[in-house]
């Protein structure tokens, strides 16, 4: 009967074509779907690897009236030293703008070997930025104040990704890498790993893990960013709040910013989510209107086949045999549109389009593959049913 | 082989109420050929189709062999059409997008016979009706006569025990029609099949063993 199948779906080949076509487009537009939902759900199952409870932000602009590099140093102590010395204040540090959950980035490129111009995110930070986060270590260990005496080589932490992507399976710990930035200057070698940190996904839930590389803050940049990270107790509430705001904008003298890292968290989660259920929408949209119009071929096909189902139905099909058949049909083109799918969905982990992981394409294509029968079985039960019930001797009168 | 008994038939629609068949009593033996004649819209088909079982009588009784046949299911229907009867159209009923062969080998899809099986028996079956240079044609390709064979073809390749043959020389000129008579006398001949043809040729009619007329739904002769 399969093969039976097959000869009509053949014979008929161009009247199929279009709803071959139809299952194809659907098909190419539901591995892509799958393919970023895939990818977001196996990023969010990726644990955050930090904590973000408590943690609040402090975000402020530098006073401008500062203008030697000591007297900057001897306002930015006394201001740590302020809010450390806050009841409610677990931990602080210094850092760069690119804070957790942040829009802003930072990033170089550098180089091991043979493995060049590996593109990584930089975080300015200090000895207590671990403790802020509860960062856990893989290897090595964090900075120290000894780091503070500046040698040849300038120390670092990376991530386990970076790790990786630098030195793949052998140490990490005492090599040295090169930064490959800036194109007036030569490449240098300029960083010594002194740690790996385990992965960071400081970009949301839904975010890839990237490279990550940690230097310990230096005074010159302070002058451009003021940004604190300050863990504080669970008790703090929003009067202490209002204190530390006010505290902290009468110290620096300007305006000062105060946020919550799981709340940006939130609103940062959302932003990433926005593609994702922008192309579900326009994936749902194509797919009401392929079900629709599936729908109605099969069950215009099944009246213009009224007598070929007459026909079967007295040369000894029942009922539930010509049902079958039409299901069976659509099942069929089905097949021959996700075949033609498959081998062009498959060129994307050949290929390596996206630079995404294979798994994530072979489950999406799975899906897809799934799905599509699914839509195609479902839009062809009904008509297939109605035409069971067709009499066989009515449609035997109709040419 | 077949017996009808009182068997009535009204079609209903919104408006109107049909009786097509009243109170019709047949008996009809095995290795008979039989021939049914009526003016238009008297109800030929209708008794025909019945006792194909392709439609119920509102009242009556229909026996196939020593079956009773009231009380079959739908899927017992297909069955027992598959076995025991074979049809045949005034307009043929071939599927255009099967080639030759694979029409006449589709009452044998509804059995459990393999592919080369399948293949053998209709390629024997078209023997029988002249067209075995015509296997890999499709229906389109085919005149009206050669179409008609082809549909001989399929109804005897399950070997059938009756014919039903609705006007099948209905839409074919003299000389096509007088060959598939041929064609069908000698099934009744030589292969002892039971054969109930409906015609509005009196020539055709004088050829076979009984003669049935229907006028208004009723047996007049
Ligand atoms: N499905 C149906 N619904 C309603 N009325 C029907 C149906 N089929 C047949 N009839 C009516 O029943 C009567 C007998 O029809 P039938 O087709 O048996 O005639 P016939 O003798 O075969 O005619 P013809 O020689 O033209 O083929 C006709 O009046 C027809 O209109
Ligand atoms: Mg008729």
């Amino acid at each position: 009967m399969i093969r039976h199948l097959f000869k009509l779906a053949w014979n008929k080949k161009k009247q199929n074509f279009l709803l071959i076509t139809e299952m194809f487009v659907s098909f190419i537009v539901m591995f892509a779907v799958f393919t970023l939902m895939v990818f977001y759900y196996n990023n969010y199952k990726t644990s955050m690897g930090f904590d973000y409870d408590n943690v609040w932000v402090a975000n402020y602009t530098p006073p401008q009236n500062i203008t030697t590099t000591d007297s900057f140093q001897i306002f930015h102590q006394s201001l740590g030293n302020m809010v450390r010395s806050m009841p409610q204040v677990n931990d602080i540090s210094f850092t760069s703008a690119n804070v957790p959950f942040a829009m802003s980035t930072n990033s170089t490129e550098v180089s091991f070997g043979n493995n060049r111009h590996i593109r990584t995110n930089v975080y300015q930070t200090e000895n207590d930025y671990k403790k802020v986060l509860n960062l856990k270590m893989a290897e090595g260990r964090w900075f120290t104040d000894a780091d503070k005496i500046t040698g040849k080589y300038t120390p670092v932490v990376i991530n386990s990704k970076l790790k990786e992507s630098l030195f793949g399976n052998t140490a990490a710990i005492g090599k040295i890498i090169r930064e490959e930035q800036f194109d007036e200057v030569p490449p240098a070698d300029k960083y010594r790993v002194i740690g790996v940190a385990e992965n960071m996904k400081d970009k949301g839930d839904y975010q890839e893990v990237e490279n990550g590389m940690f230097v310990a803050i230096d005074t010159g940049w302070m002058r451009n960013a003021g940004n604190i990270l300050i863990h504080v107790k669970p008790n703090a509430d929003a009067a202490f709040e209002g204190r530390l705001s006010k505290a902290l904008s009468n110290a620096i003298g300007t305006s000062i910013e105060i946020e919550h890292l799981d709340k940006k968290l939130q609103s940062k989660n959302l932003l990433m989510l926005v593609p994702l259920i922008i192309a579900l929408i326009v994936a749902g949209f194509l797919i009401i209107n392929v079900a629709l119009g599936l729908y109605g071929v099969l069950w215009y096909n099944i009246n213009k086949r009224k007598a070929e189902i007459g026909l079967r139905r007295a040369v000894g099909a029942s009922g539930a045999d010509v049902s079958k058949q039409l299901v069976g049909e659509a099942l069929v083109l089905a097949t021959i549109a996700l075949i033609i799918g498959t081998f062009f969905a498959v060129q994307f982990p050949l290929l390596n389009v996206f630079d995404l992981p294979a798994g994530v394409y072979i489950t999406a294509l799975l899906l897809a593959v799934l799905f599509i029968y699914l839509l195609v079985l479902f839009c062809a039960l009904y008509p297939g049913r109605q035409a069971a019930a067709i009499y066989p001797a009515v449609a035997l009168h109709e040419e | 082989m077949i017996r009808l008994q009182n068997i009535e038939k009204v079609y209903r629609t919104d408006t109107v109420e049909t009786l097509a068949l009243n109170s019709v009593s047949l008996d009809i033996a095995k290795g008979e050929f039989l021939s049914v004649m009526g003016p238009s819209g008297c109800g030929k088909s209708t008794l025909l189709n019945i006792m194909g079982l392709l439609d119920m009588p509102t009242k009556g009784e229909i026996r196939i062999g020593d079956n009773k046949t009231e009380n079959l299911t739908d899927k017992q229907l297909a069955q027992f059409r598959n076995k025991t009867i074979g049809f045949i159209f005034q307009s043929y009923h071939l599927i255009n997008d099967l080639k030759v062969i694979d029409n006449v080998e589709l009452p044998l899809l509804y059995r459990s016979l393999s592919a080369k099986e399948r293949k053998e028996l209709a390629g024997k079956a078209l023997e029988k009706v002249g067209l075995s240079n015509r296997v890999k044609h499709f229906p389109t390709q085919l005149s009206g006569g050669q179409k008609q064979r082809v549909a001989i073809a399929r109804a005897i390749v399950g070997r059938p025990e009756i014919i039903l043959a609705d006007e099948p020389t209905g839409n074919l000129d003299s000389a096509m029609g007088n060959e598939i008579m041929d064609i069908l006398l000698q099934l009744n001949q030589r292969d002892g099949t039971t054969i109930v043809m409906v015609t509005h040729d009196e020539n055709m009619a004088k050829k076979t063993h009984r003669l049935v007329r229907l006028f208004d739904g009723s047996q007049v002769q």
